[in-house]
């Protein structure tokens, strides 16, 4: 990185709100790490974060099932965790999900699978709520597969 | 709050694209102002006469010619990949426009957003 340019230190949200979308699934991409780093820092600088919303194969981290190996971290336990702690809404988009296999209990009925999956605090949302974000003051950043 | 979402993927290949269409419906129906920009080898979402019997998709050309009737104000396609692709306006969908793609554009939008 060129020395020439100085820090940023202003947050690029004027309103001090982020909503985070994440698209990438966790183990296939480095989205939802470095969404949950970002969200960290967030936080660490005093600002908020309205929502986190998760979209695509950003879905799989609300997965109740994934067991990565015990010397690995949990990604979707770290972020249910982070979650419940900060009181952020997590939601995963319901075309999303319900495509790829990852349903809560109301679903399950719904479409009489055998079992759910969804991991708390994740809840099963419409676009609708992205739409709320991005009509708001709110910065929403994008965490992609990339490549 | 005006939406410009752009789609770089080319179509059938992954689910991206279709999920991107449908954020933009979904702006549309809640009466946010939003358009569609295709670039890379996106533009190709763009042509006529598409099949997807032999992939078992649905064609995602019906989903196009539908945008405007559901609110998305334009359907974008980058002249430089139109190029690349051979393109001209004339092998595209009714409602597409070709366009420069560059800064001029994009900051005629509050949110811009890349397809996942």
């Amino acid at each position: 990185m060129s020395s020439s340019l100085p820090e940023q230190t202003k947050t690029p949200a004027p309103a001090g709100v982020f909503t985070l979308v994440i698209t990438g699934a966790p183990y296939s991409s480095q989205a939802p790490q470095t969404a949950l780093q970002f969200a960290h820092a967030v936080l660490a600088a005093g600002k908020r974060i309205d929502r986190v919303f998760l979209y695509g194969d950003g879905v799989h981290l609300a997965s109740s099932l994934s067991t990565p190996p015990s010397d690995e971290l949990n990604l979707s336990e770290a972020w249910s965790r982070f979650l419940t702690e900060n009181a952020i809404p997590g939601v995963a988009c319901i075309a999303s999900a319900l495509r790829r296999g990852l349903v809560d209990e109301s679903e399950m009925q719904r479409y009489e699978l055998s079992a759910s999956n969804l991991r708390a605090p994740f809840e099963i949302g419409g676009l609708g709520e992205w739409v709320d974000s991005a009509a708001s003051e709110s910065r929403v950043l994008y965490f992609h597969k990339g490549g | 709050m005006s939406t410009l979402i752009i789609i770089d993927h080319p179509p059938y290949g992954s689910w991206d694209g279709r999920e991107a269409l449908d954020m933009a419906f979904s702006l549309a129906a809640f009466d946010q102002p939003v358009s569609l920009l295709f670039c890379g080898a996106g533009v190709n979402w763009l042509r006529k006469g598409q099949d997807a019997m032999k992939v078992q998709q649905k064609s995602i050309e019906r989903n196009l010619a539908a945008a405007p009737i559901f609110g998305v104000e334009a359907l974008l396609a980058d002249s430089n990949a139109c190029g690349r692709y051979g393109l001209a306006e004339t092998d595209l969908l009714e409602h597409a426009t070709i366009t420069d793609f560059g800064p001029e554009l994009t900051g005629r939008y509050d949110h811009v957003a890349f397809a996942g």
